[in-house]
């Protein structure tokens, strides 16, 4: 008699127990994320400065925003990062997780330790480091190329293709060894038969690599693609610390034209705007490349 | 395909078995290459960090020296004690510690049982509820910059007790990488004779679920740590009483300084990358296993 009728509510709690337990997540998801973007959409339709009221002016924002060459710059070069992230990094920290996992590798975990090292400095450590390696006069890079060819005194930071290519190196510097570790756990999550059928067809090591590394490795491929685009599509520490978006903005990114607009600027209406503009790109984008490589779901 | 669903546990943490049956011998020359290569590697990787370790104890004058040397000689402390007299280095380092710690301790707890309820129950509306948190990672941080910084001040909130605390304890990442981690690793008949003992369902999340969670739990809060500690970017929006710096803000005033003061800027650089790599150093095998066993799927 008591366990039938005991039965129920521990039922009933067994129910609702899930939507307890996710609760915290969706009530700091509100205050924190769904209305800022509420709030946002309000302020990129005003003119405000920071002080009284916020003037209403319809999508005049948007309007200014798509004649902005400053925007189309960081658009740009937030394009740029972007595919260097995901055609240079990503296929650089595949290479490394391949050659990580090369059978009987010695120190294979002093490599893979220390290829991580940078994902945990800060980045105005980094920045500051490398403010020093590339400086004209007296940085490190420069005094290397010096001792070893009698040359060097390129301007690191000062020209607008170096500047890029610069930013780019510390970003493959901070980033690689990270992804790294999602590429050789997934390597060595592949089943060695499959090697070994592919070495008895007579498979070279191309051959091998498309026809069975590739698609193994696909689920974790289609996740690092998609975090490293939506960092790369956000970046602001480096280039905001090592370059400051320079020369010019031949390295001002999105997220930096939003700070500096709002910070620097006090157009708190503008950088809303633009926020939203980086926010529908990186949001679709993403969702559209979660339903390609089905991530994300859950059953 | 749900992908997410049919991780196998063995598959992150197991290196491969150096069995006796190599699939391809690779030749000398081959495999010297390979450590030839991967050393010049770690040489590029650990080259700036160690060279600027050596600046830190580097007499100011000796910073630039051509050819740059490896070993400072003579070798001073001085910069360090320049440092720590002239600038308020271990408020800027409590502010840091403290407030990545308890962010920290809550969003472990948090993304725990957030990926408890979203890994063992069944419950309406679970598909688009968890596809609303996934895709919540995808919302860049820019967007929400600005409006977030105006309700912080208007709510009078802007100190960063709170403001770098509370908005960041519930960590979408987390939550997906307990979810992945409970399905491989919890079996549902453990649950089941908890129930069957009569205990309530979160008295089986405390005593049952996260004991068996404490590896993962200690790779989800190195990686929350190092976030929270590295954060750049709200901070420097958010705070701007030099009293309240946290230590990437007060490295940046420093180092942005009209002089450079680089002898100051290394030994802090120094200081405040030590205990991070420590506890990386430290937990280096269960973060990197942790990160890593969410994202391979079978």
């Amino acid at each position: 008699m008591t366990t039938l009728q005991a039965t129920p509510p521990a039922r009933r709690r067994r129910q609702l127990a899930p939507y307890a337990f996710i609760a915290p997540f969706y009530v700091l998801y509100a205050l924190f994320m769904v209305v800022p973007i509420g709030a946002a959409v309000y302020l990129s339709m005003t003119d405000w400065v920071g002080l009284g009221t916020p003037e209403f002016v319809g999508l005049r924002n948007f309007a200014d925003l798509a004649r902005d060459t400053s925007f189309h710059k960081a658009l740009g070069n937030s394009l740029i990062f972007v595919l260097v992230s995901l055609f240079i990094i990503v296929p650089a920290a595949l290479l490394i997780a391949q050659a990580l996992n090369t059978r009987g590798l010695r120190a294979r975990d002093l490599f893979r330790v220390t290829f991580f090292l940078p994902m945990v400095i800060s980045p105005i450590v980094i920045a500051l480091v490398y403010s020093l390696v590339f400086d004209r006069q007296y940085g490190l890079l420069n005094s290397v190329l010096r001792a070893l060819f009698g040359a060097g005194n390129t301007d690191w930071l000062g020209d607008p293709t170096m500047a890029k290519v610069s930013v780019s190196f510390v970003l493959l510097w901070r980033w690689v060894g990270y992804l790294t570790i999602f590429f050789l756990a997934a390597l060595q999550a592949v089943p060695r038969e499959r090697y070994e059928a592919a070495e008895l067809d007579g498979a070279g090591v191309l051959r091998t690599f498309s026809a069975v590394t590739l698609p193994a490795i696909r689920p974790v491929t289609a996740f690092v693609v998609v975090t490293s685009f939506i960092g790369s599509a956000q970046l602001f520490d480096e280039p905001y610390l090592i370059t400051g978006g320079g020369p010019g903005e031949e390295t001002l990114t999105v997220a930096m034209f939003v700070y500096r607009s709002a910070f620097e600027r006090q157009q708190f209406g503008y950088a809303a705007a633009a926020g939203l503009v980086l926010f529908v790109i990186v949001f679709g984008v993403s969702q559209i490349l979660n339903r390609l490589f089905s991530i994300g779901r859950i059953s | 395909m749900s992908a997410v669903t049919t991780a196998r546990p063995e598959a992150a943490t197991q290196p491969p078995a150096t069995g006796n049956r190599p699939i391809r011998r690779y030749s000398l020359t081959g495999r010297i290459l390979l450590y030839v290569t991967l050393s010049a590697l770690l040489l590029v990787f650990v080259a700036p960090m160690l060279w600027a370790l050596s600046g830190s104890f580097k007499p100011r004058g000796d910073l630039f020296e051509y050819p740059p040397k490896l070993i400072p000689s003579p070798a001073t402390l001085d910069n360090y004690r320049n440092l720590l007299d002239s600038q308020p280095f271990w408020s800027w380092f409590a502010i840091s510690v403290i407030t990545a710690a308890a962010a920290t301790a809550v969003a472990v707890f948090v993304c725990a049982l957030a990926g408890f309820a979203f890994a063992k129950y069944r419950f309406a509306g679970k598909r688009l509820l968890f596809s609303v948190m996934f895709s919540s990672l995808s919302v860049p941080f820019a967007v929400i910059l600005v409006p977030l910084f105006i309700l912080m001040v208007k709510s009078g909130l802007s100190n960063p007790w709170f403001a770098l605390t509370v908005p960041w304890v519930a960590p979408a990442f987390g939550i997906f990488m307990m979810q992945q981690y409970i399905i491989q690793s919890i079996p549902d008949e453990i649950l089941e004779s908890a129930r069957m003992d009569g205990a309530s369902e979160f008295g089986i999340f405390l005593r049952v679920v996260l004991p068996l969670l404490r590896p993962s739990l200690g790779a989800l809060a190195v990686w929350q740590f190092l976030q929270s500690y590295n954060h750049f970017m709200w901070p420097l929006v958010l705070i701007s009483d030099t009293d309240q710096y946290t230590l990437p803000l007060g490295l940046n005033i420093l180092f942005k300084a009209e002089a450079r003061q680089f002898d100051l800027v290394l030994p802090g650089a120094v200081l405040a990358s030590v205990p991070t790599i420590l506890v990386f150093l430290l937990l280096r095998r269960q973060l990197l296993e942790g990160l890593s066993a969410g994202a391979v799927k079978g």
